[in-house]
C-alpha cells in the first residue's frame, strides 16, 4: 500500500480532468462523419499519429514486461522489446502501399488486394478476429491496471479494471478517433516526461550511472551491461539463433502487413495521416520513441537490480520500475506518478476501443449489413460498438487468469505460420486469397501439432520458440504454396486497379505490363504531371 | 547525375528505386544504434555516446535520401485523390474509377 497526500490526490484529479476534457473538446469534429469518428478525416500532420503510436504502445503492462526481461537477462534483454522494429522498413514500404490504397482497415485492404468470394471470406474473418482481439487486449491491459491499483491501494482487481477504462470511454464515445488522438498527444508527453523523471530518480537512488556499473562489476555481473551477452549459438536460454530469428521476424516483417499484432493499430494511424509522407514519419518516429523509451526503462531496471539483486519471484521483480516510483519519489510526486500511470493506461484503452469499433462498424455493419447507412448512423453504430467492447473487456479481464495461456498460444500461432504469407500478399502478384486463407487455416492445425501434440507423443522434441517459428513457416509453405498454384490467379482487372493505386513493391511484372497495355499508367502520368 | 537523386518528378517517384533501398537499409540500423546508444549513454559509457551519435547520423542520412521522394509521392497522390479520377482505358474501352476517397 502507498500513502497519498492531499497534493497527490490533487494531481490525479487535475490530470483526469485534463485528459478526459481534451478528448471531449473534439466532440463536434468526431460526430461529423464515419471518416472523422475513425480516422480524424485523414488530415493529421505526422507528429499527431506518431505521438499516438508512442502513447498506445506504452501500456500499464509494458513496464512490467520490460522489467521482467531486463531483470532476468540484463541489458541484452532489450532485444525482446525489439519486435516493434518492423516499423523501420514498414515506414517506407508497407505504410506507403497501405496509405495509397485508401482502405479504412486491413480487412478492407484484403478486398482491394484480392477479389471474389475468397476476399469476402478474408474480410469477414479479419474483421471478426480484430473485434475479438481488441476486446481481449482491453481486458488484458485493464487487468494490468487492476493489479497496479491492488498494489498501490489494496483495491480488488476489478475496481482498477472497470474504473479507469470507463473514464477513458467517456471521450472515446463522445469524439471517437479525434478524442483518441488529441488525448494521446498530451498523454504521450506526460508519460514520456514521467518515465524520464522516475527512471532518473531510480538511477540516482542506486547511486548514479557510475555506481550501477561498478556495483554490477563488484557482483561479478558486468555482462548484464552487454547488449550482446548471449548464452551460445544454440545453447542456454538466450542463444544467438534466437536473436537472429527475432531480428529476422522484426525487421523483414516491415515488408508485409499484419506481420506484427501492432500493425492493426498502426494501420489506423497510417490512414489518419494527411499524406503518404506524414504516414511514413508517424510510424517511424512513434516507434523510435518507443525504442528509446525501452532503453531508458532498461537502465532504470538495472538500477533496481543493483538495489534489489536477489528477487527470484518474477511477479515481484516485474513490478520493479513501479516500485522505483512509489518507493523513492518524494511526497506530492507520487500522485504525479500515478496520474502518469493513468495516462499510460487510458492511451492504450482508448485506441483499442476505437479500433475494435471501427472494424465492427466499417467491415461488418456497413459492408455486410447496411451498405447504404448514413454518416450519422455510422457514427452512432461506432458509439454502440465502443460501449459493447468496453463491457466485453470487463468480462475478458475478469476471466484473464484462466485463459491467458490459451490466448498467448493464440497470439503465437497468429504470428508464426502466417508471417511469410503476410509478406507475400504485399510483394507477390500471384499470391491469391485462397493461398492466404489456407495459410491461416493450416497454421491453426500446424501450431497445435508442433507446439503441443507431436512433442506430447514424443514424435518431435519440445522445441524452443524460435525453432517452432522456422518449422511452422516451412510446414505452412508446403500447404499454401500448392493451394496458390492450384487455384486461379486473382482477376487481372482487379489486380491492375490495385497496382495502379498502391504501386506495390516486389514481383508485379505481369500486372504492370497489363496496366501499361491498357494505357492506365500513361494516363495517370499525364494527369500527375499536370497537377504537380 | 548525383548518386542520390533529390529532384523528383511524379512519374519516377512512383517507382521503387535505389533511394528506397538505401532508406530500407539505413532505417533498421538507425533503430539499433539509437536503441543501444540511449541505454549505454545513460550509463555514461563512452561507447554509448559513440553508438548514439552513429544512430543520429544514420537517421539524418535516411531522411536526406528519402524525404524529397516522399514529398513528391505525397503531393502527386493527394492531387490524384482530390481529382476522383475516372479513366477510360484506351484499349479495353472500359471505365475504371480510381482514387475515390
Amino acid at each position: 500500500m502507498v500513502t497519498f497526500e492531499f497534493l497527490d490526490w490533487l494531481w490525479i484529479v487535475l490530470f483526469v480532468l485534463v485528459m478526459v476534457g481534451s478528448g471531449i473538446l473534439f466532440y463536434r469534429l468526431g460526430k461529423r462523419s464515419e471518416s472523422d469518428f475513425f480516422l480524424a478525416g485523414r488530415g493529421l500532420p505526422w507528429w499527431l499519429p506518431a505521438s499516438s503510436v508512442y502513447a498506445t504502445h506504452t501500456a500499464t503492462d509494458t513496464p512490467m514486461w520490460v522489467t521482467g526481461v531486463i531483470y532476468r537477462y540484463g541489458f541484452a534483454g532489450i532485444w525482446y522489446t525489439f519486435f516493434s522494429a518492423w516499423c523501420a522498413i514498414s515506414a517506407f514500404v508497407s505504410t506507403r502501399i497501405f496509405r495509397r490504397s485508401l482502405a479504412y482497415t486491413q480487412a478492407e485492404w484484403n478486398t482491394l488486394r484480392f477479389g471474389g468470394l475468397g476476399a469476402e471470406m478474408l474480410r469477414g474473418w479479419i474483421s471478426g478476429w480484430q473485434v475479438f482481439m481488441n476486446m481481449f487486449i482491453l481486458g488484458w491491459v485493464g487487468m494490468a491496471m487492476g493489479k497496479v491499483c491492488n498494489y498501490i491501494f489494496g483495491w480488488d482487481l476489478w475496481v482498477g479494471l472497470i474504473l479507469f477504462s470507463s473514464v477513458c470511454a467517456i471521450y472515446v464515445l463522445a469524439a471517437g478517433y479525434w478524442g483518441v488522438i488529441m488525448a494521446d498527444f498530451q498523454q504521450g508527453i506526460i508519460a514520456f516526461a514521467v518515465i524520464i523523471i522516475v527512471s532518473g530518480w531510480g538511477i540516482a537512488a542506486a547511486g548514479g550511472p557510475g555506481e550501477i556499473v561498478s556495483k554490477l562489476g563488484d557482483m561479478g555481473l558486468s555482462e548484464k551491461l552487454n547488449p550482446f551477452a548471449f548464452s551460445g549459438w544454440f545453447t542456454g536460454d538466450f542463444p544467438i539463433a534466437w536473436f537472429i530469428t527475432m531480428m529476422f521476424i522484426a525487421i523483414l516483417g516491415g515488408f508485409g502487413m499484419g506481420t506484427s499484432i501492432d500493425w492493426y493499430a498502426e494501420a489506423q494511424r497510417i490512414q489518419s495521416a494527411k499524406t503518404v509522407r506524414d504516414a511514413s514519419y508517424s510510424i517511424w518516429w512513434g516507434t523510435a520513441l518507443v525504442l528509446i523509451r525501452n532503453s531508458v526503462w532498461a537502465i532504470a531496471v538495472l538500477a533496481f537490480f543493483v538495489l534489489f539483486p536477489n528477487i527470484s519471484n518474477a511477479s515481484e521483480y516485474e513490478l520493479g520500475w513501479f516500485r522505483l516510483g512509489f518507493d523513492y519519489l518524494p511526497a506530492g510526486m507520487v500522485g504525479f506518478f500515478f496520474a502518469a500511470i493513468i495516462a499510460i493506461h487510458i492511451s492504450t484503452i482508448s485506441t483499442h476501443l476505437n479500433l475494435g469499433a471501427m472494424y465492427f462498424t466499417h467491415d461488418l455493419y456497413l459492408h455486410y449489413f447496411k451498405p447504404k447507412a448514413t454518416e450519422k448512423e455510422l457514427v452512432w453504430v461506432g458509439r454502440v460498438a465502443t460501449f459493447v467492447l468496453l463491457i466485453g473487456s470487463f468480462f475478458y479481464g475478469l476471466m484473464m487468469e484462466e485463459i491467458t495461456s490459451w490466448l498467448i498460444f493464440a497470439l503465437w500461432l497468429m504470428a508464426a505460420g502466417i508471417w511469410l504469407p503476410n509478406i507475400l500478399q504485399v510483394v507477390w502478384w500471384r499470391f491469391n486469397a485462397w493461398g492466404y486463407l489456407s495459410s491461416w487455416i493450416a497454421n491453426l492445425g500446424l501450431s497445435w501439432l508442433v507446439v503441443w501434440i507431436l512433442p506430447h507423443f514424443g514424435i518431435i522434441p519440445s522445441l524452443p520458440d524460435y525453432q517452432q517459428f522456422w518449422l511452422l513457416m516451412l510446414l505452412g509453405a508446403l500447404i499454401y504454396l500448392p493451394v496458390t498454384f492450384f487455384t486461379k490467379p486473382e482477376d487481372m482487372n482487379h489486380l491492375v486497379k490495385y497496382y495502379v493505386m498502391s504501386r506495390p513493391i516486389g514481383w508485379w511484372k505481369p500486372v504492370r505490363k497489363e496496366a501499361e497495355r491498357l494505357g492506365l499508367l500513361h494516363e495517370l502520368e499525364k494527369i500527375s504531371l499536370k497537377g504537380v | 547525375m548525383a548518386f542520390i537523386r533529390r529532384d523528383w518528378d511524379p512519374v519516377h517517384a512512383d517507382e521503387w528505386t535505389k533511394e528506397d533501398w538505401i532508406a530500407i537499409v539505413l532505417s533498421p540500423l538507425a533503430y539499433i544504434f539509437l536503441s543501444i546508444g540511449t541505454g549505454l549513454s545513460i550509463l555514461l559509457l563512452p561507447i554509448g555516446f559513440i553508438t548514439f551519435s552513429i544512430g543520429i547520423v544514420l537517421t539524418i542520412l535516411m531522411h536526406y535520401v528519402i524525404d524529397p521522394k516522399l514529398k513528391m509521392i505525397s503531393s502527386e497522390f493527394n492531387f490524384l485523390v482530390r481529382s476522383d479520377i475516372e479513366i477510360t482505358c484506351h484499349f479495353a474501352s472500359k471505365k475504371i474509377l480510381l482514387y475515390s476517397n
